[in-house]
């Protein structure tokens, strides 16, 4: 996978809650075909950071770039159709409880193409065989296990072929070996789709299995303190940064 | 309790320390810390039987007492195990993962409250503007939401609504009665109960009592709907696809009960007019018929429209309240109950102050 030029620029992002500032002055670009891994301790600010990527909370400075676009500043419309290249999947998988996994899948398609419902169907099967749902078209998401939920997040996100896949703690509630074979599946996926992916995370394991470059928050310091591919950082960071890892691995 | 010969206080604990059984209050040693001057503390755990976490509360306790008092507290002479648990509850508060503020005072609680409020009616305002441009886009055909949807919701907030709704205006209707003829009969007049009945109702009873009924019933229900998708971040799912929630969520929601309402209230009016009958055709022996024809005789046209139009009214009114208070609702799963409570407090203010609204705009117009 080649990584090529900036998909997501971050220029002097300043985050807070009224007058209680989590992260200030953050400048960072994600590249064309990496996967970016945004890590830190909890509480950290890696959440907040991304709600600030898909524009469900305003900024307190700086701004964010989609494709060298102004995104933190542009109308709601242009924020709509800029988010219509993005792909999510949430930390509790978001699904929507009261559809199917493939109406989950479907609604996005239905929404923002014109393409006839056959059409759709066959591209609701491709995507839930991708994240090896197949036959689960109409089960509820609450009638699957955690895994099988996240799964089929992944699979909503993919709909439209997103540029970007967003992917919220992928480890969270998932016991180790079901959370490596997601970290797999992100990386055969971004391989086979082309995607970019951001991944925010506290999970070592995570980091370093899917991680091309990574970025560190420090929460009591409220900035980033480190970027650079996991394994250097694990092995040349600073400090509080190798701390992180040698933790992460003691716990695993 | 003794004192050593060099003065220091000795605490000499025996028997068995446990939650069940009757455990020492502390307070004796502390006492004892403020008579004579005490060097040092000292204690004797040799003869102590079976003990679990009131002894090491009893000896934290103690240690607490003399550090306060600058007292140098010994120990060694306790178990191994009620050292260690002694030492982890002494090591103080684990660091804060967030750095704290310090906590407001009253005045300044206060004034947070009145920030918060005006921001609550800034949404408020802006939730009924971005409501009436949803609504724009759903009259041109643009709004996003799918057709199911709000066949699925005009069914819940109408057909599984009739039940309960034309049971509790047959009850009302017969209260009204009862009322009706205690009163009237000082007049001798009451035979007019099927007028009266018959014109509180369909005026006003029916409509506004369907619309209590839909508050607590679909009100609740959109409140608790909306906040339980945007706890599990449903809501944030469907903005990052670019959908808005209002045309998705808010919007069906909306027309469902706005629609259905006034039909509810037809029913509720007949519902309403049997109950009264009920009464006065086994209290007054009227005729079923008769009383019928004399309600009929007693309404106009106006009338029915007048509460047909209250009824789509309420009905606005609580989904509107409804749906915001579902969407005001923080992102925790805690807020769910908090939403739907909010939501049918503040749907049946609204309907009853727009009751009271339609009574003066109808008795200006001699309606």
């Amino acid at each position: 996978m080649t990584v090529g030029g900036e998909v997501i620029g971050v220029r002097g992002l300043t985050m807070g809650f009224g007058d209680r500032v989590v992260i200030r002055d953050l400048d960072f670009a994600v590249r064309r075909g990496e996967v970016y891994v945004v890590m830190g301790p909890s509480g950290c600010g890696k959440t907040t950071l991304l709600r600030h990527l898909l524009g469900l909370q305003e900024p307190v400075a700086g701004e964010v770039r989609y494709g060298g676009e102004d995104f933190t500043g542009a109308p709601r419309d242009v924020r709509a159709r800029m988010l219509r290249r993005v792909g999510v999947l949430f930390q509790g998988s978001a699904l929507w409880t009261s559809m199917t996994l493939a109406e989950n899948v479907a609604l996005p398609l239905e929404q923002f193409t014109r393409l006839p419902p056959s059409t759709i169907r066959g591209l609701v099967r491709l995507k839930l065989s991708l994240v090896g749902l197949s036959g689960f078209e109409d089960y509820y998401p609450w009638e699957l296990s955690g895994g099988m939920q996240k799964r089929a997040g992944l699979a909503r996100a993919i709909a439209l072929d997103p540029e970007v896949l967003f992917i919220d703690e992928p480890s969270a509630s998932l016991d180790p070996p079901t959370a490596r074979r997601l970290d797999a599946l992100v990386l055969r996926l971004r391989d086979a789709l082309g995607t970019t992916a951001v991944v925010v995370t506290h999970d070592v394991a995570t980091i370093l299995g899917v991680g091309t470059r990574a970025l560190f928050l420090d929460g009591a310091e409220q900035r980033a303190i480190a970027e650079g591919p996991p394994s250097e950082l694990r092995e040349r960071g600073p400090a509080s940064v190798r701390a992180f890892f040698a933790g992460g691995v003691a716990e695993t | 309790m003794r004192r050593a010969d060099d003065a220091s206080l000795v605490v000499r604990l025996g028997g068995a320390w446990r939650l069940a059984g009757a455990v020492p209050p502390p307070d004796a040693v502390a006492r004892e810390l403020d008579g004579a001057r005490v060097p040092r503390l000292a204690v004797d755990g040799a003869g102590l039987g079976e003990w679990d976490s009131t002894l090491v509360a009893f000896v934290a306790e103690i240690a607490e007492a003399c550090r306060v008092r600058e007292v140098p507290v010994d120990v060694r002479g306790l178990p191994a195990e009620v050292r260690r648990l002694l030492d982890i509850a002494q090591e103080g508060p684990a660091p804060a993962d967030e750095p704290e503020a310090p906590a407001p005072t009253g005045i300044e609680r206060i004034g947070a409250r009145a920030l918060r409020r005006q921001e609550r009616l800034r949404e408020a305002v802006g939730f009924v503007g971005e409501n009436a441009l949803a609504l724009a886009r759903f009259v041109s055909r643009r709004a996003r939401f799918r057709g199911q949807d709000l066949w699925l919701l005009l069914q819940q907030s109408g057909a599984e609504a009739l039940a309960i709704v034309a049971l509790v205006n047959f009850l009302v209707g017969i209260i009204l009665a009862f009322v009706g003829i205690t009163q009237l009969r000082f007049f001798g007049a009451e035979s007019f109960v099927a007028d009266i009945v018959g014109i509180a109702v369909v005026r006003d009873m029916g409509a506004l009592i369907t619309g209590v009924v839909l508050s607590g019933r679909s009100g609740g229900a959109f409140a608790a709907q909306l906040a339980s998708m945007k706890a599990t971040q449903e809501i944030d799912a469907l903005q990052t696809f670019g959908i808005s929630p209002v045309e998705f969520l808010v919007v069906p929601r909306i027309l469902a009960l706005t629609a259905m309402t006034p039909f509810l209230t037809l029913f509720a009016d007949v519902a309403g007019v049997l109950g009264g009958a009920l009464v006065g055709t086994t209290m007054l022996n009227q005729a079923f018929a008769g009383y019928v024809r004399q309600t009929a005789a007693a309404l106009s046209m106006g009338d029915l429209l007048g509460g047909l139009v209250k009824g789509a009214t309420y009905g606005l009114l609580v989904a509107l309240t409804a749906t915001l208070r579902g969407m005001q609702a923080e992102r925790a799963a805690a807020r769910v109950g908090e939403a739907a409570t909010e939501a049918v407090v503040t749907g049946i203010v609204a309907i009853i102050a727009a009751c009271g609204v339609y009574q003066y705009v109808f008795f200006l117009f001699g309606w």
